[in-house]
């Protein structure tokens, strides 16, 4: 506890850095990610992250320290290789896309270890805490480090606000960018300068492995959750930044974790929620309505029960008749009955179950939206009368009053359904 | 049947553009009149879309040229509007109606600038006149094709061009929407626009268009509708390919290097 008072109060000035840091990182690489997502470039993310560890270990053997001027100068080359031959051999070759970034990945990846294992051999004392740019550590992150990184990732939030309408068209359409005359290979250009930017100011703190996560996770988790660009970059960069903190706190409590894989954990924990619990998208909520439509269908099946008894001259039906008409369906039947009840739309008296005028009226528009399409299918589409059933068993809940209105006008006002069954208008008797 | 019009709004000169090396068009030339709606017709592949793609630069030709207004591309580009097909695009990317018909603007707004007040007005206008603008605020994966296709020809008319080359914008649109759409082509060219269309569809080709570029690999016919719509030109551009250029572009996709490019 005492930790964390410590941690989140920034008594100490370091921590505050390394903090700002994480924040201004999660968010440049949130923001540039988000978009890379929405262009379905999310595996470039991830081969540019893993190839810029050999351009890290050049850097450092040609500087022989942790210098981190060479050593981002050295990422950046790797990285900018990386991508340039990734879009050559695309243009050049017949190799399809992903076979050309999982080959790119793993070369570059590869070459990198080999370099790490030469510098490991060769006995430099400055090694030591080398080995962290391939999962990271957040707490080891030094002030001059962090002008570096920190400035990186300003540039990299300021240049996408910036240019955010011309990205914009980049990803989503990028021939009529050229077409009105915008010089969209330069912005692409730029966009993949970003990227590989994005990616190295994560390498001290996150790692070279798990940078793709830190890039594409966030944007795809905010994309639950919104559906305008806008929100969707900062939520974005806010669940970066926080995840980015967590994981930043727990590599200080425990001084043997690294940060990458925390930051990682939280950022996944954060995508699960938004995949279970966003509105409209989560998998819960699409559950919920999946639910509350299935009660309504049921509500609607027991309307038109006590409808169709009317029609046989029967103005009630008894709760015995009712689960007999739904067997095994007891408990829903009795919901059904109790929500009916309290909006009105029937009375139950002992056992007996009759509809009041608002239910009459419900109950017809029910039947009538189930014989006219009924009709519909018939006449338009020639379905046979005794294969139209199902299909109006389950349009009968979602038919809008305008659909109504046009079955009405192209059926002509029809009287009876292909069952020759009357079809219920709102002031018939019933 | 080709047709030459003096001082040309559009001039196409012995153009042939390749595609992975297989040629996809084949020294087309012509050259049309102005003010006119015109239709480009001819079956799958035949090469209606890349035919504009060369016009708009967005594939480099392996021979030829085009000139717009008597000039090159890039002095007129503001001149002329570009509507891709529908399904070229992502509608999943999280952008309302309103972003979309505002990049119709952004070739005058020129780079860095941000669209304002004076933009937002502009693509109003153009979403009254395809009839959307009850729909600005509606995020674009909402709509249906046809909502789509009005989108994107609201976003051509906000760039207020004088050639208009459309892909398609029968595509996939019901019969409602088919005739608004007309209507408004129509409307367009009674205002001296001109509109050059890929339609698919010969049946309403007839009835929509004064003038047809009729495309085969190769130009079968380019005029007037009363001169090319004929039974023996629309046999040449439907009928199949012709076997001995289909032959020799596969011929040339065998090769190394690309024989036609200069």
């Amino acid at each position: 506890m005492s930790d964390f008072v410590y941690f989140f109060t920034f008594q100490d000035s370091s921590i505050a850095f390394v903090v700002i840091g994480i924040i201004l990182l999660g968010v440049g690489s949130a923001y540039v990610g988000t978009y890379s997502f929405l262009d379905k470039k999310a595996l470039l993310g991830d081969a540019i992250s893993h190839a810029v560890l050999p351009g890290i270990c050049l850097g450092f053997i040609l500087a022989g320290t942790k210098n981190p001027i060479y050593i981002v100068s050295g990422a950046f080359f790797s990285g900018a290789l990386a991508t340039f031959l990734s879009s050559w051999l695309r243009k050049n070759t017949r190799l399809s896309e992903d076979a050309i970034i999982a080959s790119i990945l793993s070369i570059f990846f590869g070459f990198g270890i080999v370099l790490l294992t030469v510098i490991q051999k060769s006995g430099n004392p400055e090694m030591a805490g080398l080995n962290q740019f391939i999962f990271g550590n957040a707490i080891a992150i030094l002030e001059e480090d962090l002008w570096i990184y920190g400035g990186l990732a300003v540039f990299i939030i300021l240049t996408l606000t910036a240019f955010q309408k011309e990205f914009s068209l980049l990803v989503f359409n990028a021939e009529y960018g050229s077409a009105i005359g915008y010089p969209m290979g330069l912005i692409r250009l730029v966009f993949n300068v970003l990227m590989i930017l994005s990616v190295i100011i994560g390498i001290q703190a996150i790692g070279v492995v798990l940078m793709a996560a830190l890039l594409i996770t966030p944007g795809a988790a905010a994309r639950f959750w919104t559906d305008k660009l806008s929100y969707l970059v900062i939520l974005a960069g806010v669940f970066s930044a926080v995840s980015g903190v967590l994981g930043t706190y727990i590599s200080f409590v425990l001084p043997q974790m690294p940060t990458g894989p925390w930051v990682v954990v939280f950022l996944s924990l954060v995508a699960l929620i938004s995949f279970l619990f966003a509105p409209k998208r989560g998998v819960i909520s699409r559950y919920i309505s999946r639910r509350s439509y299935l009660k309504r269908t049921h509500q609607d099946h027991l309307l038109k029960a006590l409808y169709r008894a009317g029609e046989k001259d029967k103005t009630n039906l008894s709760i015995e008749e009712i689960y007999e008409t739904y067997p095994f369906q007891k408990k829903e039947s009795n919901q059904s009955i109790k929500y009916l009840t309290k909006e009105g739309f029937i009375i139950q008296n002992q056992s007996l179950i009759t509809l009041t005028s608002k239910g009459k009226s419900e109950s017809k528009r029910i039947v009538r939206l189930h014989r006219l399409w009924e009709l519909y299918l018939n006449e338009y589409m020639n379905i046979a009368p005794d294969h139209v059933h199902d299909s109006a068993e389950k349009l009968e809940h979602i038919l809008t009053p305008e659909l109504e209105q046009l079955l009405e006008s192209r059926l002509n006002y029809p009287k009876l359904d292909p069952h020759q069954e009357t079809i219920p208008r709102d002031n018939d008797e019933l | 049947m080709i047709n030459h019009v003096e001082s040309p709004i559009l001039e196409i000169h012995d153009l042939t553009v390749s595609y992975d090396q297989s040629p996809v068009l084949w020294n087309v030339d012509l050259s049309l009149p102005s003010g006119k709606l015109i239709g480009i017709l001819g079956p799958n592949g035949a090469g209606k879309s890349t035919l504009i793609k060369a016009i708009m630069g967005l594939v480099a030709p392996s021979g030829g040229y085009v000139k717009l207004f008597d000039k090159t591309l890039e002095e007129v580009r503001s001149r002329i509007s570009y509507v891709p097909q529908r399904e070229s695009v992502d509608w999943n990317f999280p952008a309302s109606v309103l972003d979309v018909v505002m990049m119709g603007t952004y070739g005058k707004l020129g780079l860095f600038k941000r669209p304002g007040k004076k933009e937002r007005e502009i693509a109003m206008e153009c979403l009254e006149k395809v009839g959307m603008q009850g729909f600005a605020k509606r995020q674009i994966s909402e709509l249906s094709g046809g909502q789509q296709q009005r989108v994107f020809i609201g976003r051509s008319l906000a760039q207020n061009a004088d050639l208009y080359l459309m892909d398609e914008p029968f595509a996939g649109v019901d019969m409602a929407t088919e005739s608004a759409i007309f209507e408004l082509l129509q409307q367009m060219t009674s205002e001296g626009k001109t509109v050059v269309v890929v339609h698919h569809d010969i049946y309403s080709a007839v009835n929509y268009f004064d003038w047809f570029i009729m495309l085969n690999l190769h130009l079968v016919a380019s005029g007037p509708k009363e001169a090319v719509m004929t039974e023996d030109l629309l046999r040449k551009t439907y009928g199949g390919k012709l076997n001995l250029l289909t032959k020799v572009s596969e011929l040339i996709r065998q090769k190394e290097f690309n024989p036609l490019k200069n």
